[in-house]
């Protein structure tokens, strides 16, 4: 018996190492090329392409500096900041609003709303529809302005008002029940009771669409292709590949994909809790 | 729909008296002042564009100002059935789908797994392993064309430096370009599934496991037995998200290969798009909005019957358990 439960725990040990020996070649997998990009952005051009060591044998933060005035990253860095800030604010707005009427409110209409959200999150045409919304926003005349582009990207953000609205019905009923009787009207319901409530899943929405504006590239693209000062960091950096001597601007393009990835890496650093929470919040139900 | 809902509105508003219409009035012009600005958004940017690509589908327009769209009927539809490139991109769309699907999902199953159990340095390395999720899939499609790089890559510079191979790789040339890519959406999605996982895992009841446990049966064997089985649903959710995610990827292979070379990692969604806008910023276009609205048209009744089929097919699952 006991020779039995040693030789068990022999091989759950054995089991244990071949599985952290697995977890640590994906960890390696997966950070690696993130490594890469901080450590070579700090590399020379010559020893990024012909070099093969991993530390560089000069360190060259100056890389920085030539993204930044050269390559007119400021003003890009800027784009992002306001473009992504904006979209989560609206989006935290707009989602938190949607959710609420559609979880608590009856009204005229309800049903055709609800079944039009649901339908349209299946459809899936992709960035084609890019072409439609470019062209109304130029008739109104907002395609060449930041705020045009705020709009698209915003959206209506189906699968976040579809969250909001499953985390509200989970909230007992009764209480506001309670603040009608007292005589608060729909407004004042959803801004003294729900949404003290829900600050877990707006949080979510928070990180998610600022998450989703900071690292777009299509739409952002369509829109700066004729407005390049609407690019935003993410734009800015891709189209370095496109440049005349990209062959030999492999540090600048390192430099650029790193100053695009430290600030959402450094949000990631505070909230990876609520982004792993978030991705699961609505997604998996069974 | 709406017909039925007003009615009933309508039944319930004749009832009582003044006052009470007049508070049932005034609820409906809150509930729609709060839910209008989501509402106007929807209109826009889904309603809209929506109904314009299915118009479209059946008109050649070549851009605004340029000329009149003129009715084709079903010419564009009939184009895409006989558009080699289109069905060559359907071919690798679905190349792509599976082998994405095929490898991100066993390997995130076991880091579930593996990471499931509470340990502290296990919350750490799941947040290690998530950290791509978070990151633009196009920057990083640039940082990986620079290490897949034929003669200046670090991964060829690796691997004839390590003797792995003898000679520097093509990872983007028409051989292996669609290896590539798959690699990198791997890469893109493990994090992403393996959360999937866990929080499915965590749906199972503790005591099944204990019992397993107390009956003497080992790790794999409680894993085969009573974990997989329990995770069906879960499972069936998670292939859903992963089918569907996978058929409109579109940035990396934009970046990485343009859907080239030659066409051999040009995809369903960039093909749609490279009717509207130029693919990059060497090559220009005429742009072709109605066949391009055909074309995302079908490719959209595609992506939408193999998620029939497949839902189809995990109901008949269930039927055998």
């Amino acid at each position: 018996m006991k020779e039995k439960t040693r030789s068990a725990k022999a091989s759950s040990l054995k089991l244990d190492i071949a599985s952290y020996v697995f977890v640590g070649i994906i960890v390696v997998f997966t950070v690696y090329p993130i490594i890469y990009t901080l450590i070579g952005a700090f590399k020379s051009n010559a020893e990024l392409t012909l070099g093969s060591s991993f530390f560089p044998k000069e360190w060259h933060p100056e890389n920085f500096y030539t993204a930044f005035i050269r390559a007119n990253f400021l003003q890009y860095f800027v784009n992002s900041v306001l473009i992504s800030v904006a979209v989560m604010i609206l989006a935290v707005i707009t989602t938190s609003l949607a959710g609420y009427v559609f979880s608590r409110r009856e009204f005229v209409g309800k049903k055709l709303w609800s079944t039009l959200y649901t339908g349209l999150m299946f459809i899936a045409l992709g960035s084609v529809t890019l072409y439609p919304t470019y062209t109304m926003l130029a008739k109104l005349g907002i395609n060449k302005i930041l705020l045009g582009l705020i709009l698209t990207l915003l959206g209506a953000q189906l699968s976040n008002v579809m969250l909001v609205r499953g985390f509200i019905n989970g909230i007992p009923r009764e209480l506001d029940e309670a603040a009608l009787l007292d005589g608060c009207n729909p407004f004042q319901i959803y801004w003294k009771i729900i949404l003290p409530l829900i600050r877990p899943i707006i949080a979510v929405v928070a990180l998610f669409s600022f998450r989703t504006a900071w690292n777009d590239y299509i739409t952002t693209l369509v829109f700066s292709i004729s407005m390049p000062t609407l690019r935003t960091l993410t734009v800015a950096v891709v189209q370095l590949r496109y440049s005349a001597n990209a062959a030999a601007e492999w540090h600048i393009m390192l430099a650029g994909a790193a100053i695009s990835i430290v600030p959402i890496l450094i949000v990631y650093a505070f909230c990876h809790k609520q982004f792993i929470g978030g991705l699961t919040a609505g997604a998996v139900k069974g | 729909m709406k017909v039925i809902s007003e009615k009933k509105e309508r039944q319930a508003v004749l009832k009582p008296s003044s006052a009470r219409r007049w508070q049932h009035i005034k609820d409906n012009l809150i509930t729609y002042a709060m839910f209008a600005p989501n509402l106007i958004m929807f209109l826009a940017f889904s309603l809209y564009p929506v109904l314009w690509t299915l118009k479209y589908v059946f008109y050649r327009y070549s851009g605004f100002g340029a000329t009149q769209p003129v009715f084709v009927g079903l010419s564009n539809l009939i184009r895409v059935f006989q558009d080699q490139v289109f069905w060559k991109a359907v071919r690798n769309t679905f190349v792509y789908a599976g082998g994405k699907v095929l490898i991100v999902l066993p390997i995130s199953f076991l880091l579930a797994v593996i990471l499931n159990k509470q340990r502290r340095v296990n919350g750490t390395l799941q947040s290690l392993v998530f950290t791509p999720t978070i990151m633009s899939s196009a920057v990083m499609g640039l940082v990986f064309y620079l290490l897949f790089n034929v003669y200046n890559g670090q991964i060829n510079k690796i691997l004839t430096g390590t003797g792995l191979v003898s000679q520097n790789i093509n990872w983007l040339g028409k051989e292996n370009a669609m290896k590539t890519l798959i690699l990198v959406a791997v890469w893109g999605a493990i994090g992403n599934y393996m959360v999937y996982f866990i929080a499915g895992l965590q749906q199972i009841s503790k005591e099944a496991l204990e019992s397993a446990c107390l009956d003497g049966a080992n790790p794999l064997q409680t894993m085969w037995h009573i974990t997989l089985p329990m995770m069906g649903p879960v499972l069936k959710t998670i292939l859903m998200l992963a089918i569907t995610a996978a058929f409109s990827d579109m940035n990396s292979v934009m970046v990485l290969t343009e859907g080239g070379p030659v066409n051999s990692t040009m995809t369903m969604a960039l093909y749609g798009y490279s009717f509207f806008f130029s693919v990059s910023e060497s090559s220009t276009i005429t742009p072709q909005y109605g066949y391009g609205a055909a074309v995302s048209f079908v490719s959209a009744c595609i992506a939408g019957i193999v998620t029939v089929v497949y839902l189809k097919l995990a109901a008949r699952l269930d039927d055998i358990y």
